[in-house]
C-alpha cells in the first residue's frame, strides 16, 4: 500500500477519505442502499459495508491509467 | 419523485444551505419532523451514481451544515420517498434525538497509520521467538521443515496483529485527553496497521491536533494519513 500512496496525488487522497466516509459509514434508513458505480450497480446489503481502502485505492490508479475521469469504486463491497 | 437525504439536525437552518448545490445540482431543503431536520432535495429515480460529482455535491451539502452544527450525515445514495422518511423520523425519534445530542458541538478526524507490514512480519518469522527448534527441525526432514515453516508463519501473522493492537493503544493513550470517542479498525494484513475515526469536542481540536503532532514525531517509523473535520459519520449508526 505505500508504493500505491506514494503515486497518489493530494486531491486523490482527499477523494479517497471522502469515498471511505460517504460510501461506507453514515446513517442509512432502510436495510439496503442500491447505487450505481460505473453503470454497475451495487447493492449494499445490511449496515456493515466496507469498502477495502486497498482496492479502492488500486481502483482509482487503474481509473487513472485507463485515462478516464470517472472514478470507480471497488467491483464490489464486502458484505456482512 | 423521491428525496434524496443529506443529513440530520435539530439545529439546522434553511440559511446554512441556501447556497449549496445538492446532487444533480437539485436545491437543498429542509423537512421538519418535530425538532429534527432532514436534509433533502428533490431526486429524479431510485439511485445515485456514484460519481465524483455527486459525491462531492453530497459531501458540501453536509459540510455546510457542518459549519453551522454538528449534524448525522446519511450514507451516500440514500434515495427514498417522502413517506418513508416521516416513517423513519417518527420511528427512530429518540434514538436520532440522543444521538444528535451525543454529537452536539463535536467532530469526527480520521487517522490512517500506514506500515511496511511485511517488514514486521518478516522481522517475526526470523526472530527466535518464532523459532525455537531451528536446528533439530532441519534435520528431521522435509515434513517437520514445512510444519516448522507454517510455524513461523503463523507466528509472524500473530506478531501483527499484536503489533498493530500496540500501536492502536499507544495512539489511544496520546490523544486520550482530546478525544471523546474513537472507533478503530485493526487491519495488520494489508499495509495499515489501524484506521481510526476520533470524535473530537471542536473546543479541544487544536489540542487534539497537536498531541497528533507530537505522537507523528514519536514515531517516525510509521506514516499518518490524517483527514478532518468530518460530519461524525463512524459514530451516528443506529441499533437496529
Amino acid at each position: 500500500m505505500n508504493e500505491y500512496l506514494q503515486q497518489l496525488e493530494d486531491d486523490e487522497l482527499s477523494m479517497l477519505e471522502t469515498l471511505d466516509h460517504v460510501l461506507s459509514k453514515g446513517l442509512v434508513i432502510a436495510g439496503e442502499i442500491t447505487i450505481s458505480v460505473a453503470d454497475i450497480d451495487l447493492i449494499f446489503v445490511g449496515l456493515n459495508v466496507l469498502l477495502g481502502s486497498v482496492e479502492t485505492i488500486e481502483d482509482v490508479l487503474g481509473q487513472r491509467r485507463a485515462g478516464t475521469n470517472r472514478l470507480a469504486g471497488a467491483p464490489a463491497g464486502e458484505q456482512e | 419523485m423521491n428525496l434524496y437525504a443529506y443529513c440530520l439536525s435539530d439545529e439546522a437552518t434553511a440559511h446554512m444551505i441556501e447556497s449549496v448545490a445538492g446532487v444533480a445540482g437539485a436545491k437543498v431543503h429542509l423537512i421538519e419532523h418535530g425538532s429534527i431536520k432532514a436534509v433533502v432535495s428533490d431526486f429524479q429515480g431510485e439511485r445515485a451514481r456514484v460519481t465524483r460529482e455527486n459525491i462531492f455535491a453530497h459531501e458540501s451539502v453536509v459540510h455546510r451544515v457542518l459549519a453551522g452544527t454538528t449534524p448525522l450525515p446519511f450514507r451516500f445514495g440514500m434515495v427514498v420517498s417522502a413517506a418513508r422518511l416521516e416513517s423513519y423520523l417518527a420511528t427512530h425519534k429518540a434514538a436520532l434525538s440522543s444521538q444528535l445530542s451525543r454529537v452536539r458541538n463535536t467532530v469526527e478526524m480520521s487517522v490512517k497509520i500506514i506500515w511496511d507490514a511485511e517488514a514486521v512480519k518478516r522481522a517475526a518469522m526470523e526472530s527466535e521467538e518464532a523459532n525455537p527448534i531451528n536446528s533439530s527441525t532441519e534435520m528431521a526432514g522435509p515434513g517437520a521443515a514445512f510444519l516448522a515453516a507454517k510455524r513461523r508463519e503463523v507466528a509472524g501473522d500473530e506478531t501483527l496483529r499484536k503489533r498493530a493492537g500496540e500501536i492502536a493503544s499507544w495512539l489511544e493513550r496520546r490523544l486520550s485527553r482530546t478525544v471523546r470517542n474513537s472507533s478503530v479498525r485493526i487491519c495488520p494484513t494489508t499495509g495499515m496497521a489501524i484506521a481510526a475515526a476520533h470524535l473530537v469536542g471542536r473546543a479541544w481540536l487544536d489540542e487534539y491536533r497537536s498531541q497528533l503532532a507530537q505522537s507523528r514525531e514519536e514515531r517516525g517509523d510509521l506514516r499518518f494519513l490524517t483527514s478532518g473535520p468530518w460530519p461524525p459519520y463512524s459514530f451516528c449508526e443506529l441499533s437496529p
